[in-house]
């Protein structure tokens, strides 16, 4: 039911020229060396100057701090630049998953101050947002991380892990509690620059997969930061309302990531399609069963497709869409695994070499189950907005 | 950019099928079967929608309100109770034939009589390797008089002439039921329609059986939430138990999934996309997979109450089953999507692809 505009469509033109040309070679060569791009990679720069992976991405009437953003074109984005290569994707210059978090939780002053630095395009910046910690994965409601008023400034302490691009960014949304004992009602999202004393990268993970980002741990050591840095304000935070901007937060982020898989699923599908048209014998039981494979990819990409763009168009339209999110996120990865294992057997014995891509899809599609809230962690979401699920069964 | 919302005339239909579901039909799902039959009343109330002529244009007596309109009707009336659908839906699975038929005046001929309700019509996908000769399962509430046909590229029209056979079945008893050797009939027509013309006639008959697919699947989840929040087991209600939690939360992302695919490839119909019978047929693929897992999941958490006929898990468990071995079933339905899969584009970035 969804119909791209001639704009969109030159955009993903835009991206797939892009993808074949950097994208796709970025990401296996990320893989090879087990290090992502380097942040003076001459892509990164030309995403920079151009103010996004796509030109005008972002329109000038927009303006990068504007909220009249276009999920579902963006969305759209992000499937097919995931089917170049999602690592890469993820690494590109911006706010990152900072964005929606400075979109749902910052006073319009904030996000000026803070999204207005790329703009600035002799360089690539990057932005990145923290919420799980050592001891708190999926249930965010958890996290440790200090954060109590000293004066006018916030002191942060803690640590934090499995952080997007925070090794390279400029500045870092940090998830704290002034009070354990409040439990959600205790969050306050503060924005940590780069630079801050106390802020130090602690571990770039070696990954089995997605290597085309880096994935960080840091440390907060006594971190000052000036009251203005915590978004939104005080007042924000009244009720549970900084905690429900950390799930508004994610109701956008999981159709993203189904996004992402699509593009992964539809990468492996293409893949296995191509080999079936150039290798496989014209007639025979192996063909209709390669054949049949396909098309139950295809379908079932086709489903995620769905889902993912109707959770954004709901948001979009001013609609909840937390159970859309977690319904797409729920259906998307295992689907995406199962694209990539059809496309291995499709492949047969030559799947497994790491020149034919496929196994590295294998090994990068498994991330798409555990961030952003696992398969488990979406159940639980449904079904208490199901049923009323009580958080201590 | 179009979206995902129905349109507001849509959904004053399906809160009037709600409505009727809900006080003609639901309370009265056993009688129905019992009678092989829905009330006249209910019926006569379908008629005047016409929900046999929902989605068939002016030329042949329908209303053309569109396949997206049938479907969530179609969904609406199966929530509630879909045994009757069969036959209180005049065209059923025949729409796409009666659309697709080179010979205007005999497609004419029959959706005058459906839609007036003095015969009924059947829809199959015989097999050539099996070598199919009659109809299994048709409606027969009026008498069946129309069989069609359609396999491979061709599409084919049979009139009832012989005796039939009283269809004893799996489930749909409110449609009636009977069985017809192709022997008992006359050749009205046999044309060569081309190979994605008929699969866009094996399609619209697949949607159909999808879109009443999602409201049994909706319905048994609804039921089974009821249920085991209701009842308490080992201290807790059944649905308390992570393990139970987990699978209702699976089974719903699952009818929601059913529901989109089912409504997207329908807007294909409308939209005379040259795949939406491909579309259409990976929708039913879809929806029937979903619904297989959420109808059992439905029996299974009611454990011994959902096998028996106290409670309506068994029948939607049945219906699913069922509604998944109309259209020569899923092994055809996977052979034909896999025949076309390399020459089908993709449904969103065709344009694209073209330049690949």
């Amino acid at each position: 039911m969804i119909e791209l505009d001639h704009r969109t469509m030159e955009m993903l033109e835009e991206v797939r020229a892009l993808g074949r040309e950097h994208i796709r070679p970025m990401g296996l060569e990320a893989d090879r060396t087990a290090s992502p791009p380097p942040v003076d990679h001459p892509f990164y720069l030309i995403c920079t100057r151009q103010g996004g992976l796509v030109s005008g991405m972002i329109g000038a009437e927009d303006g990068p701090t504007s909220l009249d953003w276009k999920p579902v074109r963006n969305f759209l984005i992000g499937e097919e630049t995931a089917y170049w290569d999602r690592g890469v994707a993820l690494s590109l210059p911006g706010p990152g998953l900072g964005g929606p978090a400075l979109r749902n939780t910052a006073t319009p002053e904030q996000r000026a101050r803070f999204l207005s630095i790329f703009e600035d395009h002799s360089r690539a910046r990057w932005g990145a947002m923290a919420m799980t910690e050592p001891g708190a994965g999926s249930d965010v409601a958890r996290i440790a991380t200090r954060a109590r008023k000293d004066g006018d400034e916030w002191v942060l302490s803690g640590q934090k892990m499995f952080c997007s691009n925070s090794a390279r960014a400029d500045w870092v949304v940090v998830w704290a509690t002034v009070d354990p004992a409040l439990g959600r009602g205790g969050h306050r999202a503060f924005v940590v620059e780069r630079g801050t004393p106390g802020f130090e990268i602690i571990k770039v993970e070696h990954k089995m997969g997605s290597r085309g980002y880096e994935t960080a741990s840091f440390a907060l050591d006594d971190v000052r930061l000036p009251a203005d840095n915590l978004l939104g304000g005080e007042s924000f935070y009244e009720s549970r309302k900084g905690f429900k901007a950390s799930m508004a937060t994610f109701n956008m982020t999981r159709p993203l990531h189904t996004a992402h898989g699509v593009g992964m699923g539809r990468a492996a599908h293409d893949f296995a399609l191509d080999f079936v048209r150039s290798d496989y014998p014209a007639q025979g039981r192996r063909r209709q069963r390669a054949l049949e494979r396909l098309a139950r990819i295809r379908r079932r990409l086709h489903t995620a497709r769905l889902m993912y763009l109707q959770a954004v168009w709901l948001a979009k339209t001013g609609q909840s869409n937390a159970l859309e999110a977690s319904y797409a996120k729920m259906y998307s990865p295992p689907i995406v695994l199962e694209a990539v294992v059809a496309a291995l057997d499709i492949l047969g014995e030559a799947g497994v070499r790491n020149d034919r891509m496929l196994e590295k899809l294998y090994r990068d599609a498994k991330i798409l189950d555990i961030g952003e809230g696992t398969q488990q962690v979406q159940r639980v979401v449904v079904a208490r907005q199901l049923f009323d699920f009580p958080r201590d069964a | 950019m179009r979206d995902f919302a129905l349109t507001a005339e849509v959904q004053e239909l399906c809160v009037a099928a709600d409505r009727l579901g809900r006080t003609e039909l639901a309370p009265a799902v056993r009688d129905h079967e019992e009678a092989g039959a829905w009330p006249p009343a209910v019926t006569a109330v379908l008629d005047g929608f016409p929900l046999g002529g929902l989605d068939l244009p002016e030329r042949l007596g329908g209303v053309d309100a569109g396949c997206l309109t049938k479907v969530a009707v179609l969904e609406t009336l199966a929530l509630h109770d879909a045994a009757g659908l069969a036959a209180a839906d005049r065209t059923g699975p025949t729409v796409g034939a009666l659309l697709a038929c080179p010979d205007r005046g005999l497609a004419t001929e029959v959706a005058a009589s459906l839609l007036a309700g003095t015969a009924s019509a059947a829809f199959t996908v015989p097999d050539a390797e099996l070598g199919t000769t009659e109809l299994f399962w048709g409606p027969s509430q009026p008498a069946l008089r129309w069989i069609w046909t359609c396999a491979g590229s061709e599409l084919g029209l049979l009139e009832v002439t012989g005796p039939v056979h009283a269809a004893k079945v799996l489930a749909f008893q409110a449609s009636g039921g009977v069985s017809v050797p192709f022997a008992s009939t006359t050749e009205r027509g046999r044309w060569d329609i081309g190979a994605r013309a008929a699969l866009a006639v094996r399609g619209r008959a697949r949607l159909w059986a999808a879109a009443i697919a999602v409201g049994v699947a909706e319905a048994a989840l609804q039921e089974t939430l009821q249920y085991t929040t209701d009842r308490v087991v080992f201290g807790k209600p059944v649905a308390h138990h992570q393990g139970n939690a987990f699978d209702l939360a699976f089974a719903a992302s699952r009818v929601h999934a059913s529901r989109l695919v089912v409504r997207d490839a329908a807007a294909s119909f409308d939209r005379d996309e040259p795949d939406a019978g491909f579309w259409a047929t990976q929708a039913w693929l879809e929806t029937m997979e979903n619904a297989f897992l959420v109808t059992d999941t439905g029996i299974q958490l009611l454990g011994g109450h959902g096998f028996i006929v106290d409670h309506l898990a068994e029948k939607r468990f049945r219906e699913c089953r069922h509604l998944a071995m109309l259209a020569g079933a899923l092994d055809a339905a996977e052979a034909d999507v896999a025949a076309v899969v390399l020459d089908v584009p993709d449904a969103l970035l065709a344009g694209l692809e073209q330049q690949r």
